[in-house]
């Protein structure tokens, strides 16, 4: 089953996701990458529908990159996230609804803070320290509550991410197999290795 | 078929009715009836028997009538939401359990006891239906004790699972509904077993139960070992039940936490979850386990530092 | 599984003397799984008028940017403050132009509102998801605790309480409330409305 995490630290967010994409009973990819870069400081973490997810993450992506082409500069993660919130509530109330559950991960470098919004496909928005998507939030969620610590080091916030992915693995019946790690902090975006 | 498996089995709805019956036409008017042996008076006959509703399928019709997953205003509400968890480790077991009972998004209670004393040396936790875990956790303890009486000597743990699933599987289909650890100290040390009202019986470690268990499980897979300490099992067990009684809606209130030995089991204590999300187990204002609690608390030192 | 039960949530409305409160939980949930603690459901409209707004969380972040962009285009045209029996018009007809595909909120409003006299009125409504208006004198219930709320609030309140007893009298009210209903709580926010000031306070409540 799809699952996701983020956890902000003292100046950075990490984010993982699961890389399987299955279709029936058939894994037919196992390193798809389904976090996105939105714009410089900007990470979208995206599950839900399969088509309706590359397309959403696409539609933003390109929105956010007019609107800097547009202004000469990028919105803060908090204006982008309600744009990406409105889009996604206004879909709902449409003919084919956006079947898409997100987390947006952004540095805001104006401010010098991370910040994490949870939202859901029906266009729920929270800002959150730490949030999980799909079953893996069940296991997830209690254990962030006990280990997360908003001013970790990025080496101490990799480990409670693995306790994350370890406990799923441990439990979840179909636990995902490998994850995809980024990170954002004030100088982008970057893929790490776990 | 299936009226086919039906006819033949011993263990089928149909049979049960059958039997259930024949009993009733046996003498009308049973002790039971006037409450004088505590319901358990039809054990004189070795079969406890049940009055059962006089239609073609009594399990289908019950079922029609509680099942509140596929109807939400069923008419009858059996207990749902719980979080129970039992662990072995090297100083024996620890049963941690919260105390909400919901009927729909109502807190029916928040002071049920869901761990049932079966004998000094046995508990038993209580999820899914509560009439159904105390009765025949109660009634298991009838027969520990006649067990004891025949052979001189306890009952194993394994013994006494075992005697439960046998029991709840001869009802299988009729709508039982538990999922419970029996756990205890015998001659081959702590054990703990999962029984519930499937039939499965497993003997293992770790277990939690209920809606809230995939928030136990969270916080208790990753604080055990098996050389805790006794105080440091004891802060596991309820750190995790109180992470279910946090996040989950259907858990909470208060947790009871039991601490079985070689000598039996020693109940630790009752617990305010909303205390301990503040407070923590002792009386020191601000250690609570609580999420924005706990990082209050380290930005507090941190100022201090 | 409900719509209206999805998120989880609270609100009431009562009114003093000279004063208004209102109160929510601050909830955010998946069903049974809390995922937020800090989810305001009360909005400031004006310096006089709070807006809670209990029901699904997705039409509480959407109606408050619909309500704040139609209450300023309101503010601008007339150049003035919109008056709370107004606004709980607006919020009304604001609901029934969805009828046949609403929004899942049942709004409930408090605010004081000007007399001629130059003194100020207390008021509180709430509507039903399609915009029925109910003026109450008394207190005003929405939400998934709202029938542990009405219990609560016909035990405890009475006519012409000073804004400090209504503030205990409509904290008690919501704590005790939303401690018997599995899908509210987490935390409680109060605001008391008087004619120079308004008072925020966050509660510590029950977190299970």
């Amino acid at each position: 089953m799809e699952t996701s995490f983020a956890i902000t630290g003292k100046d950075y967010i990490i984010v993982a996701a699961d890389t399987t994409a299955a279709r029936s009973i058939v894994k037919m990819k196992t390193d798809d990458d389904k976090i996105k870069v939105v714009s410089p400081h900007l990470l979208m973490s995206y599950s839900g529908e399969p088509g309706d997810t590359i397309q959403f993450s696409e539609f933003v992506e390109r929105n956010l990159r007019l609107f800097h082409i547009r202004n000469n500069y990028s919105l803060r993660p908090s204006a982008a996230a309600s744009w990406i919130r409105r889009s996604l509530a206004q879909s709902l109330r449409s003919r084919k609804p956006y079947s898409v559950n997100l987390m947006l991960s952004g540095y805001d470098v104006t401010t010098d803070t991370p910040h994490l919004f949870w939202i859901d496909y029906l266009g729920t928005m929270t800002e959150v320290p730490f949030g999980a998507h799909g079953y893996g939030s069940y296991f997830a969620l209690s254990l962030l509550d006990r280990y997360h610590n908003p001013e970790a080091t990025l080496e101490e916030g990799i480990e409670t991410l693995k306790r994350c992915i370890d406990e799923v693995a441990k439990r979840l019946i179909v636990s995902p197999g490998k994850y995809i790690v980024k990170v954002v902090d004030k100088d982008g975006t970057r893929v790490i290795e776990i | 078929m299936n009226s086919l498996a039906n006819r033949f089995s011993t263990t089928g709805p149909i049979n049960e009715l059958r039997r259930a019956k024949s009993v009733l036409e046996d003498d009308e008017f049973t002790d039971s009836a006037w409450g004088s042996e505590a319901g358990f008076g039809s054990l004189a006959k070795g079969v406890p028997n049940f009055t059962v509703p006089s239609v073609p399928d009594p399990s289908a019709f019950l079922r029609l009538h509680t099942d509140d997953y596929a109807d939400p205003s069923c008419r009858i509400k059996i207990q749902h939401g719980t979080t129970t968890l039992a662990f072995r480790f090297q100083g024996g077991v620890i049963v941690a359990v919260d105390s909400r009972a919901t009927a729909g998004s109502y807190v029916a209670s928040g002071t049920v006891k869901k761990v049932i004393e079966i004998n000094p040396y046995l508990l038993g936790t209580m999820a899914g239906g509560a009439a159904d875990c105390q009765y025949w956790e109660t009634y298991l303890g009838i027969h520990c004790r006649l067990h004891e009486l025949r052979n001189h000597e306890r009952i194993s743990v394994s013994a006494a699972s075992k005697y439960l699933s046998n029991l709840v599987y001869s009802y299988k289909g009729m709508g039982l509904s538990m999922g419970t650890m029996i756990c205890g100290w015998d001659k081959t040390g702590p054990a703990v077993f999962y029984v519930d009202s499937d039939g499965t019986r497993l003997k293992g470690d770790i277990f939690s139960v209920g809606s809230g268990s995939t928030f136990a499980y969270g916080v208790l897979d990753q604080g055990y070992r098996w050389d805790l300490t006794d105080e440091e099992a004891q802060e596991l067990g309820r750190r995790s039940i109180y992470a279910a009684g946090h996040r989950d809606a259907f858990s909470g209130n208060t947790c009871n936490l039991y601490h079985v030995k070689e000598d039996g089991w020693k109940f630790i204590g009752n617990y305010d979850i909303s205390k301990l999300h503040y407070d923590g187990p002792g009386e020191t204002p601000g250690a609570g386990y609580g999420y924005d609690v706990r990082v209050e608390r380290s930005a507090a030192i941190a100022v201090q530092a | 599984m409900s719509i209206m039960e999805y998120n989880g949530g609270s609100v009431i409305a009562m009114v003093g003397k000279d004063c208004v409160a209102i109160a929510s939980d601050l909830r955010l949930g998946n069903q049974a799984l809390g995922i937020s603690s800090n989810f305001q459901k009360i909005f400031p409209v004006t310096d006089r008028i709070y807006l809670g707004l209990p029901g699904l969380a997705t039409d509480v972040t959407t109606l408050r940017e619909v309500f704040r962009f139609r209450v300023n285009m309101y503010t601008i045209k007339e150049e003035r403050e919109i008056e709370p029996e107004t606004f709980a018009h607006l919020v009304s007809s604001t609901l029934y132009e969805r009828r046949f595909g609403p929004y899942f909120i049942e709004p409930v409003m408090a605010g004081l509102s000007k007399v001629a006299t130059g003194g100020f009125k207390p008021f509180i409504a709430a509507t039903d998801l399609i915009g029925c208006l109910n003026f109450a004198k008394d207190f005003v219930v929405a939400g998934t605790a709202s029938s542990k709320l009405y219990g609560a609030a016909e035990g405890l309140w009475e006519p012409d309480l000073e804004p400090e007893q209504l503030f205990e009298t409509i904290s008690q009210t919501m704590l005790n409330a939303v401690d018997r209903d599995a899908y509210s709580g987490w935390g409680v926010v109060v605001h008391v409305i008087e004619k120079d000031k308004i008072t925020t306070r966050t509660l510590k409540g029950r977190m299970d």
